[in-house]
């Protein structure tokens, strides 16, 4: 079975800075990945690269065999790729509801009820119709959390899903993404929370002014001299 | 989410009334209130592109000229009646959005915006040009037809059919999907929202109405030339119509066209300079002090739903 | 059409295509300077350039001076309104969604545009001054547009000394690439702002003031500058100043080969659909620049 996503020699540069300079990494389904690294590291960028938001320079990007690159961003989402961002982006205007309902298409009814079972499942269903924008930071992260569920995606990817947020509402988060891996889904996300990333990944990259400069298991980038020394310099 | 009766009983006394105004109302009644409904038509209209989607056309009244032309030249070069030349300047007008909006809806809004700017002048170019076809700066003339009362009847057709569209473009999730465009573009797209379709069926459907409109003028009028289906005047009013009653809103387009229309003719067609000046004034104020309008206002103030 | 073209026509397109070019670059400038530093479309950038060849225009039926003389008076005073646009309206829209800003400029080119018709009349002027043109060999050199493209190639010039020696220049550099930094680093961005509105109303009335020896004044004069001051950004790269200064030759070039072709009607809409076909394929300008 060919990797949920494989990216092979990523290059996006602006300007003259290059954002991610030549990253290889490959993803198997049903596990959960962090993507860690000092800031303006290239995690966003690698982020928007994957997902069509950004055009790459150079190299490949494959979602379960299919080469992804070059596509447009909604025909990724339609093929199953989901991700969250690192600035909140609801639609401040729409109703928490509508905020998931204008994902799908297909039938309306089917689509509020889903987008009710999502909102319950987050507790947010007293929520529904209020406007996106009049919601508190932590309720629209997690509007925009199950936003991303509403096509059911099989890699799931999520930008700093930990910043901001309390502990209680963290945890739920936290399992809910646990219980997504076991559903079968792919995840992979950034963080800077290091607590979030050691007790939720089970394989963790480091990138470092766009470069990976390490991969392995959580215990063992941590204990990892480069990636040390990216963060705290020599 | 259906509409109040009360609300309905109005709608249809309203358009009761309208529909037998010209039996009893005066010759220059009948021609504003045929005005009134060309400028709902065109506000409307520039609604469902620019409100909706937050892509700002600042050429549209391009597709009022693409209309007249198309239903004038049909009328006066090849005999067809002015009802079938309407529905063709329609189409025209449609024809010339996806001819433009095809490759400029890719662009980012400030983008749009310019290449809109220049549409008008370049038509008007055009239409210089082709002298043989559209009578170039000498204009064109139709052949003398008192069509006012049925001219009327189909423009108020026409406004009530754009108003409906537009409800039924509010309530469904395709009207959603204009929105999240508006209100974050790369949220939309990363959501598997096809931004450029739907902006460009919102285009379309944002040209028919003007295309309409632009032929039924002609034949009202008789007379066209280039100056006066293609004045910059026209996308300001229909513009500050939109922004003052409230963009993005339903009825807000058609409060706007009444009541400055209605202020227009009372106050300021005696001044024609000032008034378009005073338009200039009034898009700053509304801009910078109530750029929902008035029933966008409302509508938060008051929690109104959307299909207001 | 024209289809036999001799060296010589080629050779005089080629030298109105530069002459007009270096206006066209020092205009959009302007305008490139307030894209790039507050990311704000000044529709009414041609309405300040038909303010300054207005200014011009009663400075030298007042006075009777050389015109050319009212051209550091014609910026003074578009550099104040400017200012003012800026202090009172402008600025309340510079972070608030493009629509807003593309609205209100829209709005203040409207109202400058039908004031300029209430006070001036759409009468049509003209600063008959510099006329003729120097013979060199085959061509022929309109006398005011030679002198036009100096003035406006030595205030472009200085522009880009003004942008890259002084303080203040790079601070409008700074806060234009990014203005968060820019405030870190102890920029008054407000400051700059002002400064920069200002700066940019200058050279549209420096525009204003050369090409008032070159047209006829009228208030609806200042239209087709806004649109051509785009379309140099978009031919020379949103955010790219000297790629402005590109632009504007190119679209000079264009122009004037463009018109030996065709008529000029249809000149127009060559350079419109050559808008459009370049926003299509390279949506950050011809020459790159940053994505906005």
């Amino acid at each position: 079975m060919p990797p949920a996503l494989e990216i092979e020699n990523l290059r996006k540069h602006f300007g003259g800075v290059s954002a991610v300079d030549g990253v290889s990494l490959a993803l198997e389904s049903g596990r959960i990945y962090g993507l860690i690294g000092p800031n303006g590291s290239g995690k966003t960028t690698l982020f928007n690269c994957i997902t069509g938001v950004e055009r790459r320079d150079a190299g490949r990007v494959a979602f379960n065999g299919e080469r992804i690159d070059g596509l447009k961003p909604w025909v990724i989402a339609q093929k199953g790729i989901g991700r969250t961002f690192q600035v909140i982006r609801v639609f401040p205007e729409l109703s928490a509801l509508e905020n998931l309902m204008v994902v799908t298409r297909g039938s309306r009814a089917a689509a509020r009820a889903r987008a009710l079972e999502l909102l319950t499942f987050v507790r947010l269903e007293g929520l529904r119709d209020e406007y996106a924008g009049n919601l508190s930071y932590g309720q629209q992260k997690l509007v925009e959390f199950v936003r991303v569920l509403m096509r059911d995606p099989s890699l799931i990817l999520l930008d700093e899903p930990a910043a901001g947020v309390n502990r209680t509402l963290l945890n739920d988060l936290l399992d809910a993404v646990r219980r997504l891996r076991d559903r079968g889904k792919t995840i992979l996300l950034v963080e800077h929370d290091m607590k979030v990333v050691m007790g939720l990944c089970e394989t963790v990259f480091v990138l470092d002014h766009g470069e990976k400069i390490a991969e392995g298991p959580p215990g063992v980038i941590q204990t990892d001299e480069r990636v040390i020394e990216a963060y705290f310099g020599r | 989410m259906s509409p109040r009766p009360a609300a309905l009983a109005a709608l249809a006394a309203v358009t009761l009334a309208l529909a037998v105004y010209p039996e009893f109302g005066t010759g220059y009644g009948v021609r504003s209130t045929l005005q009134v409904f060309m400028w709902i038509v065109l506000a409307s209209s520039w609604n469902l592109i620019s409100g909706l989607t937050g892509y700002v056309s600042f050429g549209h009244v391009a597709f009022f000229g693409a209309g007249a032309y198309t239903g004038a030249i049909l009328i006066a070069k090849a005999g067809w009646p002015w009802g079938l030349a309407a529905l063709a300047g329609g189409l025209g007008a449609c024809v010339l959005a996806l001819a433009i909006g095809y490759p400029c809806l890719r662009l980012k809004g400030p983008y749009f915006a310019i290449a809109m700017l220049g549409l008008n002048e370049v038509l008007r170019a055009l239409v210089s040009y082709f002298e043989d076809l559209t009578g170039g700066g000498n204009g064109l003339s139709l052949p003398t037809l008192d069509a006012t009362v049925p001219i009327y009847y189909v423009m108020g057709a026409s406004a009530l059919l754009v108003t409906l569209v537009t409800y039924v473009i509010i309530t469904s999730r395709f009207g959603l999907r204009l929105m999240t465009i508006r209100e974050d573009e790369v949220a939309a797209e990363a959501m598997g929202i096809d931004t450029a379709r739907h902006k460009l069926y919102a285009f379309l459907l944002s040209a028919a109405g003007p295309g309409v409109a632009g032929a039924l003028t002609a034949r009202d009028q008789g007379y066209i030339e280039p100056i006066s289906v293609f004045p910059l005047a026209t996308t300001i009013t229909m513009i500050v119509m939109v922004l003052f009653g409230g963009k993005g809103t339903v009825w807000g387009p058609v409060l706007g066209a009444v009541v400055l229309f209605v202020a227009q003719e009372i106050v300021w067609a005696r001044y024609p300079y000032v008034h378009p000046l005073l338009f200039g004034v009034i898009i700053i104020a509304v801009v910078l002090l109530m750029p929902r309008g008035v029933l966008g206002l409302l509508q938060i103030r008051y929690r109104l739903p959307r299909t207001i | 059409m024209n289809v036999f073209v001799t060296p010589a026509m080629l050779g005089q397109v080629v030298i109105s295509g530069i002459l007009s070019g270096a206006l066209y670059a020092m205009v959009a400038l302007g305008l490139a300077l307030i894209f790039g530093v507050m990311r704000i479309i000044n529709v009414a950038h041609g309405p300040l350039l038909m303010l300054g060849a207005y200014a011009t225009f009663f400075l030298y039926s007042a006075l009777g001076i050389n015109p050319y003389l009212t051209v550091p008076v014609s910026m003074l005073v578009l550099f104040a309104v400017g200012v003012l646009l800026e202090r009172t309206l402008v600025f309340r829209v510079v972070d608030a969604p493009e629509l807003s800003s593309l609205l209100l400029t829209f709005g203040i080119s409207i109202a400058l545009v039908n004031l300029a018709q209430l006070l001036f009349t759409s009468d049509l002027r003209s600063v008959e001054y510099l006329t003729g043109s120097w013979v060199v060999g085959p061509l022929a050199l309109s006398k005011a547009r030679v002198v036009a493209f100096t003035v406006a190639s030595a205030l472009t010039g200085l522009s880009f000394l003004f942008l890259q020696r002084t303080r203040l220049g790079k601070a409008i550099r700074a806060t234009s690439q990014n203005r968060e930094v820019a405030m870190v680093c102890g920029i008054d961005v407000q400051r700059i702002h002002l400064v920069t509105f200002g700066l940019s109303a200058a050279l549209a009335g420096a525009g204003g003031a050369l090409i008032a020896v070159i047209v006829a004044i009228q208030p609806e004069m200042g239209q087709i500058w806004t649109f051509k001051s785009f379309l140099v950004i978009v031919l020379g790269g949103a955010g790219n100043y000297p790629g402005a200064l590109l632009g504007g030759i190119l679209l000079g070039l264009i122009e004037q080969l463009a018109s030996l072709f065709l008529t000029t009607q249809l000149s127009e809409v060559v350079a419109y659909v050559l808008l459009v076909l370049i926003l299509l394929v390279r949506p950050t300008g011809l020459l790159g620049g940053r994505q906005t």
